[in-house]
């Protein structure tokens, strides 16, 4: 097992080495006022024999979960996904997907819907062939909290024995995002785990110890430097490696990368999601972005946003295509991708996929245009009907899309060098490899029904159980009474007098 | 009275329908290149990008909700060529059918219900003035060019050309299924008296054994109907299943036959079809709605055509239309288009014109019914109400009410059209 802890210590004012404390095999920090990275490194050896087995039936897997609550992203962790689970997945070639939806569901939470992974994942689009990096299959439930997987780390994967795993497992409770990846050619599980901020104002204070003789931890701590070079990112600070070091040793290094923070000069850029009401069952997603601040970071960029639209949305790609008077309307330049279940018709319960995944450029009005202080992009979705309940609607969740500029890179393939390097967010695949990511950070959004979470709720309007008692009988009355007044009418009822009368007149004529 | 002079003339009205056709597509284009909202209609661009797939070398089922014979695609093949006009050529065509089944429609009111000019004119204005007709057409959905395939039908077996109609029916069911009602109505209506015009030998039929009814029932122009239609049928689903494959069968026939469309419409069995297939329901339900084919089926292909088609075959099959759309488990405003095109042969006889009171309260309770359903279907789309019931349940209950109302008056009056020919007779003889 190796592990590295990375604290990214966003203001310089708030870091001296004498927050740091390194012993023989142990390094306390304490009041450090930063965001912290946890990686942990696995062999397929080091885990349960029934996720041992489970593994090895596939090629790959990448787990994305990540916090309704917003967080700030400082670099190299600007990156990001809508809040929820996502997995992207590729079983081995002549292998079946295996019990993938019943790990996800005992690992998640048992109300994740997935039964049959052949069903329930969707194929992942790739544009760009040469970027056959990507997973082959993609899934997404709304899973709120990550409560269950750290109960499931605590309990399945921990050590009984073992106090410092049980309390890192307890902090994967309010971390802003946790990864998990493997795949078959490391051999290797990494599980990465993200928090924004240390549980206490007051900043992190704990004592990371080296459990084995084996195993390894290296800890860093850093904080972001502004460099020369636009393509890359660089940082200074300290790294220890317990067992090895003494004391800190002050380390500086820049590395290219895929995902970027907004320049100084653009860091008020941000947006909120919420939707026209009311929703009805046509919801109309919209994305706002003050106008003052949106100027691409440079000339290469373009504006995109990537929606994960749960089951029980789906967008009907057909208005989108070469109409430009619907375009403008809504501020999209266009619908560049959308994978998934996409079927117009049918109700929620017959669609066995997760949902679907969109990926629209938004037109950027040009600058003499901009009277407005808000940009409002506007997409049209619609609702699959939803079972009947005893009640008159049904709430359901919408994730907030992510919002980015795709820009072109120099670098190219160098960025994967990058030791803090995230992939297999399901947009990349969308883009050529020479492609660098500068996020855009969502708002809490203020009025309206904001509820402080990156997730918005609307109601469906469901066939209401409680009246619907009569239903049955009601129509099969209906029409059985129907049918035999006609019957009656056809072979014992009178005719018509009124074509008698006619004929009577046309004889007079 | 410039209106009433102006039907008059053939020329006038079809020169108006024209005009009405030509101004709902320019101002189409217009409202296409200038309003997000669009008046062409999602259809069209289905069947427009399933022509592009064929001519592409693709299948037409290549596009989503293409649910149609890749014939129409290949009718609608020059939108595919460049520019806004032959993009509107579909349109175009669509329209030009409407005029051609109007035109037909004035004919056999002319020839076989020998009426004169100017009253042929006013009852053809019903299809080929209504506005609701020429905005379907010129929107793009392609119901009007059924409704010309439907009208020739009809005009075809009028003439005694057998072989025609034949071809017609099979191309007609091959088109949209729902025709093949049309199959009973004609098939029971070419007996001896409306076929070859000889004399009925009365008296020897109560006599006659069941072999002899069966050898007389099978006539030369049955057997040749049926054959025709069922080689047309077969041809071109062969040709088609050869060329497209398993998703030609599917999507043409297979989900029209299966699909179950829980989405809100007009028909009476819309709440009942959501509520049991929904997964929450426990089943202690009869599934009585499998069942729903059999009052349909029974009355637009068995009762109606044997009580109905040897009295006027055109109100008939208006009739049986009715009947099936009343009864379908699918009902949108476009099934409406399938009876109107007979109503203007009904409507001279019909009771709903000669007693003002009916006629006026059938349209009234129709029009109710239609404004009861839309504003609970408006509240539930747009302002996300839970109207599914009682709202939209008791309207679509109320609507269907009214039909089976209205097809009551109908089946009443038809069914008085051979009597009144008999009173005529009564008459005469006093």
């Amino acid at each position: 097992m190796k592990q590295r802890i990375t604290y990214l210590v966003p203001n310089p004012d708030d870091f001296h080495p004498d927050l740091l404390e390194v012993e023989s095999a142990s390094l306390s920090v304490r009041d450090l006022k930063a965001a912290k990275e946890h990686r942990l490194t696995l062999a397929l050896s080091e885990l349960p024999s029934e996720l041992r087995k489970a593994f090895e039936q596939w090629h790959e897997l990448h787990i994305r979960w990540a916090s309704e609550t917003p967080y700030s992203a400082p670099p190299p962790f600007t990156s990001r996904v809508s809040p929820g689970l996502h997995v992207f997945f590729t079983p081995q070639e002549d292998k079946s997907e295996g019990p993938i939806c019943a790990l996800l569901r005992e690992v998640f939470g048992q109300e994740i819907s997935c039964d049959d992974p052949q069903e329930a994942f969707t194929k992942l689009p790739i544009l760009s062939e040469r970027f056959s990096v990507s997973a082959s299959s993609q899934f997404y439930a709304y899973v709120r909290s990550s409560a269950h997987f750290a109960q499931y780390v605590a309990e399945r994967i921990c050590p009984p024995s073992s106090t410092p795993c049980k309390a890192a497992a307890a902090s994967l409770n309010w971390a802003s995002y946790i990864d998990i990846d493997y795949d078959a050619i490391s051999h290797a599980i990494i599980l990465n785990a993200f928090w924004a901020r240390a549980p206490r104002s007051s900043g992190w204070s704990e004592t990371t110890h080296l459990p084995g003789g084996q195993d390894t931890i290296e800890i860093g701590v850093l904080n972001h430097e502004t460099n020369p070079d636009p393509e890359d990112i660089a940082f200074s600070g300290f790294l220890t490696v317990l067992g090895q070091d003494t004391k800190p040793k002050p380390t500086r290094f820049q590395t290219p990368t895929r995902h970027y923070p907004l320049p100084a000069t653009h860091s008020k850029q941000t947006y909120t999601t919420s939707f026209q009401h009311p929703t009805g069952l046509h919801p109309t997603l919209i994305i706002t972005l003050p106008t003052r601040h949106l100027q691409p970071p440079a000339e290469t960029c373009k504006l995109h946003t990537y929606l994960t639209l749960p089951s029980y949305l789906f967008l009907d790609r057909y208005p989108f295509r070469d109409d430009p008077v619907f375009l403008s309307a809504h501020n999209i330049a266009g619908l560049r991708s959308l994978s998934g279940a996409t079927d117009l018709e049918a109700p929620d319960w017959v669609i066995g996929a997760w949902g679907s995944a969109a990926l629209f450029e938004i037109a950027i009005p040009p600058s003499n245009k901009k009277q407005n202080t808000h940009l409002n992009v506007t997409i049209p979705l619609h609702l699959r009907y939803l079972p009947a309940q005893n009640a008159s609607h049904t709430r359901v969740p919408v994730p907030w899309p992510i919002v980015f500029w795709a820009c072109n890179a120099e670098e190219g393939t160098k960025m994967s060098s990058n030791p803090f390097d995230r992939r297999h967010l399901g947009f990349e695949g969308l883009f050529g490899v020479r492609t660098r990511f500068v996020h855009v950070p969502p708002a809490i959004s203020s009025g309206g029904d904001g509820n402080g979470k990156l997730v918005e709720w609307i109601d469906v309007p469901v066939l209401d159980l409680r009246g619907a008692r009569w239903v049955e009988v009601g129509t099969v009355g209906a029409v059985v009474l129907a049918f035999l007044g006609i019957c009656w009418v056809l072979f014992w009822g009178g005719s018509g007098k009124a074509t008698r009368s006619v004929a009577r007149e046309k004889k007079k004529q | 009275m410039a209106l009433a002079s102006s039907f008059k003339s053939p020329r006038a009205v079809f020169s108006a329908a024209v005009l009405l056709r030509v101004v709902l597509l320019v101002y189409g284009l217009f409202q296409d290149a200038y309003s997000p909202m669009k008046y062409t209609d999602i259809d069209y661009f289905v069947f427009t990008d399933a022509a592009r797939f064929i001519s592409q070398g693709k299948s037409p089922y290549a596009r989503d909700t293409y649910r149609y014979t890749p014939l129409l695609a290949w009718l609608i093949y020059p939108t595919t060529w460049p520019g806004q006009m032959w993009f509107s050529f579909g349109k175009i065509l669509f329209a030009v059918g409407d005029i051609v089944a109007g035109w037909m429609m004035f004919r056999i009111l002319r020839s076989y219900q020998k009426m004169p000019q100017e009253r042929a004119l006013k009852f053809a204005s019903i299809w080929l003035l209504n506005p609701m007709v020429a905005t379907i057409s010129t929107r793009g959905s392609s119901e009007g060019l059924l409704g010309v395939i439907v009208i020739a039908l009809l005009w075809a077996v009028l003439a005694r050309r057998i072989v025609v109609a034949g071809f017609l029916l099979g191309l007609a069911v091959h088109f949209k299924i729902y025709p093949f009602i049309y199959a009973a109505s004609i098939v029971w209506w070419l007996d001896e008296g409306h076929s070859s015009g000889k004399k009925k030998r009365s008296g020897v039929a109560e006599k006659a054994s069941i072999i002899s009814h069966i050898t007389r029932f099978v006539t030369r122009e049955r057997l040749l109907l049926a054959t025709t239609s069922i080689i047309t049928f077969t041809a071109f689903n062969v040709v088609m299943y050869l060329t497209y494959g398993y998703p030609f069968l599917e999507h043409s026939y297979f989900y029209h036959l299966i699909r179950i469309d829980h989405r809100h419409n007009f028909s009476p069995y819309n709440t009942l079809l959501y509520l049991n297939s929904s997964p929450t329901t426990t089943s202690s339900s009869f599934e009585l709605e499998r069942l729903a084919f059999l009052p349909q089926l029974l009355l637009s292909v068995i009762l109606i055509p044997i009580a109905l088609a040897k009295k006027d075959l055109p109100s008939t099959m208006l009739a049986q239309t009715f009947a099936f759309v009343t009864f379908n488990k699918v009902c949108t405003s476009q099934y409406f288009l399938w009876y109107l095109i007979f109503l203007p042969f009904y409507l001279p006889h019909s009771t709903l014109l000669h007693s003002r009171p009916i006629g006026l309260t059938a349209l009234t309770l129709w029009v109710l019914g239609q404004f009861f359903w839309l504003q609970q279907g408006y509240q539930l789309e747009f302002l996300g109400r839970s109207t599914f019931v009682p709202g939209l349940w008791m309207a679509s209950l109320a609507f269907f009410v009214v039909n089976a109302g209205i097809l009551g008056v109908v089946v009443r009056d038809v069914k008085g059209m051979g009597e009144a020919g008999q009173d005529a007779k009564v008459e005469k003889k006093r």
